[in-house]
């Protein structure tokens, strides 16, 4: 594996570079934010952050994104064209977390029979650059109980790691290894494996928020009737934030957008949060309120997701818990499932 | 390889409307790039996404039998946008399918054995798919004795009117058609689906039920194969939930781990029974 060191303050210059040949999503400050955008040649890439206010998953499956095109003619509207964009990218000093949330979605958009190529061609084309969590972020942070770690090279081509005076740069993957060129010339030694090495156990401590997250499935196994899923939803507003924020939440709706003779076939993001995400044209609806809404949130990532992939649908970010308006927390929901 | 969400071109060559209230018609579409037919290859009970350009894409059940050739049929109740968009078209118009999509009746498990197909008014579509299927001569031998009991609220609301007739006409296929009540035309059966089930009383022995129609045909029905000793391995039917992308992605149709799109929509009572009852 190719390993350098890059002085702490090379990094954005290294950023700004890689803008010439690629397109390179990298963190920016934008309000009081700080999102991951595409970058552009005079932005000021912002690595000091703690993490997105965004999950990354945009950057492989986005917000709105055309399917396809079609167009009128006199025997009807037809096909006219696949609408699949995707230039060589960069996703430039992702939180180990998000990183772990790309091999989640791996899982369900490239399976062996229905292959989902406009995310598999944005995954293929994009190169990730985790920056690893030598201090944990939040308080909320809780990956080390979904599989996670601050520092890991899970979902990574390249792992930076802040050693103190320097980047340990490590190159995981081939494809992390064909931007070697950008990093320079200075080799890591042993001493920075070590230091490398003592600030992932530090790190790894310093998460304090734990959840039995895998201790619950056996009681999620047996407990969909439970009169505890009465109590979650009590005091929520239906408003789907937590999925939109949400690095693993993949639901999506297909709609259609036509105007005069044109028009395109996209799809957005969608949530199990709201009312008619199941609601059937007769009427019925298989989950009539919104308990039924948060068991399936509950159930999706905890038990379904771990059935079919045998893996937990978290990665331990926070973001669901930081954002909801009426402070729900899922943190508190595994506690207390696990105590049922 | 295929990009799934992207419809195969097809032409509607003919509509036939099926009830008197006009509400139901089956749609016959034909591949416009005749190389699709062979990349539609479906069995009985599977589905398709029909693709309306600038309204949507609705799933519907394939009421074709693969052992028809040249074109695949679908019929579609008028209910939301695009089955209302589906219902304004005439022959000639071009619109997509994609599909086929999920599992379908389970052939295999069905061979060798006496077949009993239940339907119950709109729903018959895919059982229609499977009848046609069994009865090729293609296909008779592999299968056992067939019965097949249909019902619709009244004669104006039985849908393949004409191929009812046909059926009735065959000596390898016992039929029996009924509506819930008969107007002065009427001269068959009379009665509701799960009372002629137990008029016929078909024998469980090495026997399978297959059983499509609205929930409380279903809820009345089956305690008459329970009595008749069908086990819930040999009753087979099938699921309907709101779909969008049908290959197990876009998350909004799955009941319990399983996708009915994807893992469905055909299961057997054994099968329900380990799911949850979130549908």
């Amino acid at each position: 594996m190719e390993k350098r060191l890059i002085k702490k303050d090379a990094l954005a210059g290294i950023a700004r570079k890689m803008v010439e040949e690629l397109t390179v999503w990298a963190p920016v400050k934008k309000e009081d934010n700080v999102i991951f955008a595409p970058l552009t040649k005079d932005a000021e890439p912002f690595f000091a952050y703690l993490n997105s206010k965004n999950a990354p998953k945009q950057v492989f499956f986005p917000h709105t994104e055309t399917l396809i095109k079609y167009t009128r003619t006199p025997k009807g509207m037809v096909f006219s064209a696949e609408e699949n964009k995707t230039d060589k990218a960069v996703l430039f000093g992702v939180r180990p977390c998000d990183a772990h949330s790309f091999v989640l979605l791996d899982m369900l958009f490239d399976q062996e029979k229905y292959k989902d190529q406009y995310y598999i061609d944005k995954r293929n084309n994009t190169t990730v650059i985790t920056l690893a969590c030598a201090e944990p972020p939040y308080a909320t942070c809780f990956c080390t109980s979904v599989d996670g770690e601050p520092v890991s090279s899970d979902g990574a081509d390249i792992v930076l790691t802040d050693i103190g005076n320097e980047y340990l740069a490590e190159f995981v993957t081939p494809k992390g290894e064909k931007l070697v060129k950008y990093f320079g010339e200075a080799k890591a030694d042993a001493a920075a494996e070590i230091k490398k090495k003592e600030i992932s156990e530090k790190a790894k401590k310093a998460i304090s928020s734990k959840i039995p997250a895998h201790e619950v499935k056996p009681i999620l196994d047996n407990n969909f009737e439970h009169p505890f899923w009465a109590t979650i939803h009590g005091k929520c507003l239906a408003c789907g934030t937590c999925t939109f924020m949400c690095p693993t939440c993949h639901c999506f709706d297909i709609s259609d957008e036509a105007k005069g003779s044109d028009g395109v076939r996209i799809r957005s993001w969608d949530s199990c949060m709201f009312p008619l995400f199941t609601k059937e044209t007769s009427g019925h609806n298989p989950r009539i309120s919104q308990k039924e809404r948060w068991r399936q949130r509950v159930m999706h990532k905890f038990k379904y997701y771990v059935d079919n992939f045998n893996a937990i649908a978290c990665v331990g970010c926070g973001r669901c818990v930081m954002s909801c308006p009426v402070n729900i927390d899922i943190r508190k929901i595994i506690e207390d499932i696990s105590k049922l | 390889m295929q990009n799934p969400y992207i419809p195969y071109p097809v032409e509607v060559t003919k509509i036939i409307t099926e009830v008197d209230t006009k509400d139901i018609k089956t749609f016959r579409l034909k591949f416009v790039n005749p190389e699709d037919e062979e990349k539609f290859k479906y069995l009985p009970g599977q589905f398709g996404e029909l693709s309306i350009y600038g309204k949507g894409e609705s799933p519907i059940g394939i009421a074709s039998s693969p052992t028809q050739k040249g074109y695949i049929e679908f019929t579609v109740q008028k209910a939301g946008v695009v089955t209302s968009a589906l219902h304004e078209m005439e022959e000639g118009t071009l619109m997509g399918v994609r599909g086929p999509m999920g599992n379908s009746w389970p052939i295999e498990f069905l061979e060798g054995k006496n077949i009993v197909i239940v339907g119950g008014g709109f729903a018959f579509t895919t059982l229609r798919s499977l009848i046609n299927y069994m009865i090729h001569e293609d296909n008779r031998k592999r299968f056992g004795k067939i019965t097949v009991i249909y019902g619709a609220r009244n004669p104006g609301l039985l849908i393949y009117k004409d191929e009812l007739l046909e059926w009735q006409k065959r000596d390898d296929l016992n039929i029996n058609v009924t509506v819930d009540k008969g107007d002065a035309t009427w001269k068959g059966r009379e009665g509701f689906v799960p009372t002629v089930c137990k008029e016929v009383a078909p024998s469980a022995e090495n026997a399978v039920t297959v059983i499509c129609g609205p929930p409380i045909m279903i809820r009345f029905t089956l305690p008459v194969f329970f009595d008749l000793g069908f086990s819930k391995e040999n009753i087979i039917t099938s699921l309907e939930m709101r779909m969008k992308c049908g290959i197990g992605k876009c998350g909004r149709c799955n009941v319990g781990s399983k996708y009915v799109c994807k893992d469905g929509p055909v299961f057997s009572l054994a099968e329900l029974d380990k799911l949850t009852k979130e549908y």
